[in-house]
């Protein structure tokens, strides 16, 4: 009894309150630490204070780097910032960093996990000015490969987005650069779910989706009444027409005019091809620098390598799958009707 | 799109099970929402999601698998369980791969984990659902070949990882083969600067050749990886990655994965490398490489022990489940595995320096080019552990190395550091074939050096010990008058000075008596020189060789006969014909497994008891009961018979597999008597030592530790507890045993439980205890009463 009656007592001691006395500094605590320091000197390293504003230019690249935050919100944001900036800038001025410095910050945001993210990337990416795009195509595709053959549906919609916005673009570019053919037409395949055996085993199976658990979802909001395959369709179409389709008049004319020209005056015909190309880098189908190419990293640059590779490798399973698409009938059928266009004015 | 399409492919081919069919049974809510639309609410794509859709935004309800986007692991796991299925998924995250990679190759130093897959998971799914899908995925082992050996500088860790990991997996699912791996893995290994990767690297190779040779020795592989590691070694020699080669080896030895002369080529090659940290490796391999083999084997021989008895027994009792009845198993297959194993013969294995081409060659190299050569950069320690290799070859294979004992002529003063251990280099490096002119002045200057009264008797007692582990080895190397001189000493005053000097004397009192005094010879010696046994011997006299233990099975073959034919009634030495008898017995004997005589003995081995305690060599036999001094005459006389003539068992007969069952087993009865004190017998005190182990300094420094008031108090209650074992305080048995109930984890009884229960608990009870009316202890009393009749509360029917 006694002992315990004396560890209460002790265990109470603990929890009393310390007497405050008047003109006496508060007693500290037992587990005070002494945290004070003298110094000579303080240096403080970095302090922007400035009276002025940060310019436009600043406010660029600071919200550039902030491209890599953390949080989605932010990311979202900066990108609407950069947009604007871009978009408002007064005509003819270059853009404050060039496009060879944005796309590397950007480009991974093509995978990101937020929708509102991607869309507004979208956005800001159709604020470049076409011509600089064109030049960096290489490096846009294998991004947009990889967003059309992600596990999420939303990452490979927006992604066949992107990349209709690049066939309107850069059209040419697109198909002819270093695997932009055969290795974007396999993932359009598989994006559809048209690869070969699957499609001729399980034929409607495969249309609805259900071959592939998670390409499913991506047709089969049923909310969107197959707007998600109508979109790949009608990019599919764009790109084919850039790929195998007849040529464009515009382009045409120009060709036709150099010929033209050429051939009214002295024996050089076809001087253009003489000339130092005007395009940004030239000689890349050398492929001197790079790794030796198997077929589906090749360059196809004619119209007539590309069909006959299509034709070789994909004709079959596209055809089948557009007369599926037909046979479904709706938007879809309607869809599919422009990818048959295609492929009838490709081959005639 | 819709049901009405499905349904049509459902009965269009009812025999094949559409997956699409199995997938809805699979995931009921998600088939609802990808064919029918026909319920709205279920139907609503997220909000926000899509600009080009905004006209009905209700929020979807999610699946539970749907809610993780990117399900990499989920999809993983449906591929296993049906490939053909999943194919078009695979493919896309293929693709995937692809992209990811080709983003990678054209920068490999940026950070690739963007969105919410990162290669390194997509390489992970993709490693190990490889095997599932062979022809889309046949380029990916080269392609990650490709990628490690590439950029392995450039990888952030984590990826690089990944890397190394997912090639031992396909290298695991047969997709690669070990050749390929190793080639790739092992130039990363020696250039990598990362420790991490190094440490990774080093860990897969192992096991990789582990795993290869685990059911049969993979040769091929074990050619072409031990011809990479010497040339490795051998290419460059000043360079220290040959340490790599040496550690790849040292643990495959160990683990007898390789035990050919090849992997001991390469370590002889790296311990004449230019290199210490290679030299010291390579060293250090032939030093202690096979002692370390030896633990190995025990430590994995004695793991845990199972009683399947006890196994079985608690699976009667417990639960049955599953998982017990694999237990039984595994248990079951373990005792079956080690079984075989006990019945297994010894594995043939030769020690490295057994194993060596050319032990002249090597020997020399290393003293040319480590000991001798001014240009040698090692220090004390590293030149005493090559000069321990040299003087092992040396003695070992008998060979001569024309400077060594000049060598060692100038390092034998007692201030030199560490001098024991050249002692006992020098005493390893002589054996009988060393010209005693080459032995001569160096135990000369031991004597004078180390042994004089003026020394200290730490010093006096290595060179005594020194003195004598060379002349055991070449008895040649003595001179009369030196040893008569050492001799003396074992009047001194220290017991350490006194051991060492009676241990040299005991050993001439046995190899040549007729070196000593006539009184320092002890009478077993002097008998032996009147019956003219004990005679020097000549340089270079090689004795005839035998079958050790010959002996031994002998006597034993005598007595069993004299047993059966006392069992028979016959006199014990009657020569008479019993051959037919024995040719009986003999057909049997060639197959060991029949015969009982062999076996009889049942892995026991006699030791003897009741032998007498004899220890000292000290010279006052005089004072001895002269019973015991009778009896050892006698044990020599009945001796020295049979030693005059030849063991014959080996010459008219031929030994049978029971034969040297039994002679083995007579060997090592006789070893273990060797151990137990007091069987020792005069003149027996050089036991013939293992050739095979070295000459420690701690041998040579002997028994200075019985000098006295040298040994602190430390080393003096360690010493005392050297043969204790070790048992924990003391307490009473009860107390003994219900420790042990409780490691058991077994219940306490009543009783315990009464007394152990707190005393605050019982407190209510005992005051109302008090307060009781007289009812209620009526009732309480009636009630124990009832009890007590119907025996405790549960009755006792």
């Amino acid at each position: 009894m006694g002992a315990s009656q004396k560890r209460k007592k002790e265990k109470q001691k603990d929890f009393q309150k310390p007497k405050l006395k008047v003109g006496k500094a508060k007693a500290k605590p037992d587990n005070f630490t002494d945290t004070s320091f003298k110094s000579k000197s303080i240096v403080l390293n970095q302090q922007s204070l400035k009276l002025t504003a940060p310019s436009t230019t600043t406010q660029f690249t600071h919200h550039l780097s902030l491209l890599t935050s953390k949080s989605d919100s932010q990311r979202r944001d900066s990108l609407a910032h950069l947009t604007t900036s871009i978009t408002s800038r007064p005509v003819s001025s270059p853009l404050p960093q060039p496009v060879s410095l944005l796309l590397p910050q950007l480009l991974p945001l093509l995978l990101d996990v937020n929708t509102s993210v991607r869309s507004n990337l979208l956005k800001l990416l159709r604020a470049l000015p076409e011509s600089d795009v064109a030049d960096h195509v290489s490096q846009l595709l294998p991004y947009i490969r990889a967003g059309m053959t992600h596990l999420a549906p939303d990452i490979r919609l927006s992604s066949i987005e992107v990349l209709g916005w690049l066939v309107e673009v850069a059209g040419e570019e697109v198909v002819s650069c270093a695997g932009g053919w055969v290795k974007t037409l396999n993932c359009f395949l598989s994006v559809l779910g048209w690869h070969s055996e699957v499609s001729s085993k399980w034929t409607s199976a495969s249309s609805a989706g259900s071959s592939n658990s998670t390409n499913r979802p991506s047709f089969g909001k049923a909310g969107a009444k197959g707007r998600p395959q109508v979109k790949v369709l009608s990019v599919l179409a764009d790109f084919l027409d850039a790929g195998i389709g007849t040529p464009d008049p515009s382009s045409d004319v120009d060709s036709a005019d150099g010929e033209g020209s050429g051939g009214a005056s002295f024996p050089i015909r076809q001087f253009r091809s003489q000339m130092i190309p005007q395009t940004a880098a030239p000689y890349v189908y050398l492929n001197l620098f790079g790794k030796p190419r198997d077929e589906e990293g090749e360059m196809y640059e004619t119209r007539e390598d590309r069909w006959r590779v299509f034709e070789g490798r994909f004709l079959g399973a596209v055809e089948r799958g557009v007369a599926e698409a037909r046979a479904e009938g709706g938007e879809v059928g309607r869809a599919s009707a422009g990818v048959s266009r295609v492929l009838v004015e490709a081959r005639a | 799109m819709s049901r009405i399409r499905f349904r049509a492919s459902q009965f269009g081919r009812p025999r094949e099970p559409s997956p699409s069919y199995r997938y809805a049974a699979r995931r009921p809510k998600k088939f609802l929402s990808a064919s029918t639309p026909t319920f709205p609410p279920l139907l609503n794509i997220q909000e926000g999601a899509y600009p080009f859709n905004s006209q009905n935004m209700v929020k979807r309800k999610l699946g539970a698998l749907e809610k993780v986007e990117a399900d990499l692991p989920n999809l993983q796991h449906k591929i296993r369980r049906d490939p053909k299925s999943y194919v078009e998924d695979f493919r896309a995250q293929h693709y995937q791969y692809e992209s990811h990679r080709e983003i990678f190759m054209a920068a490999p130093s940026s950070a690739t984990d963007t969105g919410i897959i990162s290669l390194r998971e997509l390489l992970d799914f993709i490693a190990h659902v490889a095997d599932c899908y062979p022809d889309i995925t046949k380029d990916f082992g080269h392609q990650l070949i490709d990628m490690l050996t590439q950029h392995h500088l450039l990888l952030e860790p984590e990826l690089r990882e990944k890397i190394v990991g997912s090639l031992v997996l396909l290298r695991k699912k047969e997709l690669l083969d070990s050749a390929t791996l190793l080639q790739t893995l092992f130039p990363i290994l020696i250039s990598t600067p990362s420790k991490t990767l190094r440490a990774l690297i080093f860990q897969k190779i192992l096991m990789d050749l582990r795993s290869s040779n685990a059911k049969t020795t993979n040769h091929k592989l074990n050619r072409t990886m031990q011809t990479v590691l010497f040339n490795l070694v051998t290419s460059d020699r000043t360079s220290s990655k040959g340490l790599w080669a040496i550690k790849l080896t040292r643990e495959l030895w160990k683990r007898q994965i390789w035990a050919d002369a090849k992997a001991v080529e390469v370590m002889k090659e790296a311990s004449l490398a230019e290199n210490e940290k290679v030299i010291v490796g390579g060293v250090r391999f032939f030093l202690g490489g096979d002692k370390e083999r030896e633990e190995m084997e025990e430590e994995s021989s004695d793991e845990e022990t199972i009683d399947i008895g006890r196994v079985k027994h608690q699976v009667g009792i417990n639960k049955k489940t599953k998982k017990k009845a694999r237990a039984i198993e595994k248990a079951k297959a373990t005792v079956q595995r080690r079984e075989r194993k006990k019945n297994q013969p010894h594995p043939l294995n030769f020690s490295a320096l057994h194993l060596l081409h050319d032990p002249q060659g090597f020997a020399e190299s290393l003293f040319s080019k480590h000991l001798q050569s001014p240009k040698s950069k090692l220090n004390l320690e590293q030149k005493l552990m090559v000069l321990q290799l040299v003087t092992r070859l040396v003695g070992l294979h008998k060979l001569h190395i024309l400077h060594l004992y000049s060598y060692f002529q100038k390092y034998l003063t007692p201030r030199q550091p560490s001098v024991t251990s050249f002692l006992a280099s020098l005493a390893q490096a002589s054996h009988d074939l060393v010209p005693p002119d080459d032995l001569e002045p160096l135990v000369l200057k031991i004597a004078n050096e180390f042994v004089s009264e003026a020394s200290a008797s730490e010093v006096a007692t290595a060179g005594l010990n020194a003195i004598r582990e060379i002349c055991a080895r070449q008895p040649l190397a003595m001179n009369e008058t030196l040893l008569q001189d050492l001799v003396m000493y074992r009047k001194s005053k220290d017991k350490g000075v006194v051991m060492a000097a009676r241990g040299l004397l005991s050993l001439y009192r046995d190899l040549n008596p007729e070196m000593l005094r006539r009184r320092d010879r002890g009478k077993d010696a002097s008998i032996g020189l009147q019956h003219g046994e004990k005679k020097e011997k000549r340089f270079g006299a090689q004795e005839a060789g035998g079958i050790e233990g010959l002996e031994l099975l002998e006597k034993w073959k005598e007595e069993e006969r004299k047993r059966k034919r006392a069992e028979k009634g016959l006199p014990s030495d009657a020569e008479d014909d019993e051959e037919d008898e024995e040719d009986e017995n003999n057909w049997d004997a060639w197959n060991v497994e029949d015969d009982e005589d062999s076996d009889d003995s049942g892995g026991w081995i006699d030791v003897q008891s009741d032998v007498e305690i004899d220890v000292s060599d000290s010279d006052d036999e005089g004072s001895r009961p002269a019973k015991k001094a009778k009896q050892a005459g006698e044990d020599e006389t009945t001796e020295s018979k049979p030693e005059t003539k030849l063991p014959s068992i080996a010459t008219t007969r031929i030994l049978t597999p029971a034969d040297l069952a039994k002679l083995q087993e007579l060997r090592q009865e006789a070893a273990v008597n060797a151990l137990v004190p007091g069987f020792k017998r005069r003149g027996q005190t050089t036991e013939p030592r293992y050739k095979d182990d070295a000459l420690t300094a701690a041998e040579i420094e002997g028994l200075a530790a019985l000098s006295a008031g040298k040994a602190t108090r430390e080393e003096r209650i360690a010493h005392a507890k050297e043969g204790k074992t070790d048992r924990s305080e003391h307490k009473s048995v009860t107390a003994k045993r219900k420790e042990k109930k409780e490691e058991q984890g077994k219940s306490t009884t009543n009783k315990e439980k009464a007394r152990k229960k707190n005393f605050l608990m019982t407190l209510g009870k005992a005051k109302s205890k008090g307060k009781r009316s007289l009812v209620e202890t009526r009732a309480v009393l009636r009630a124990h009463q009832d009890r007590q009749k119907r025996g405790g509360r549960k009755g006792n029917k």
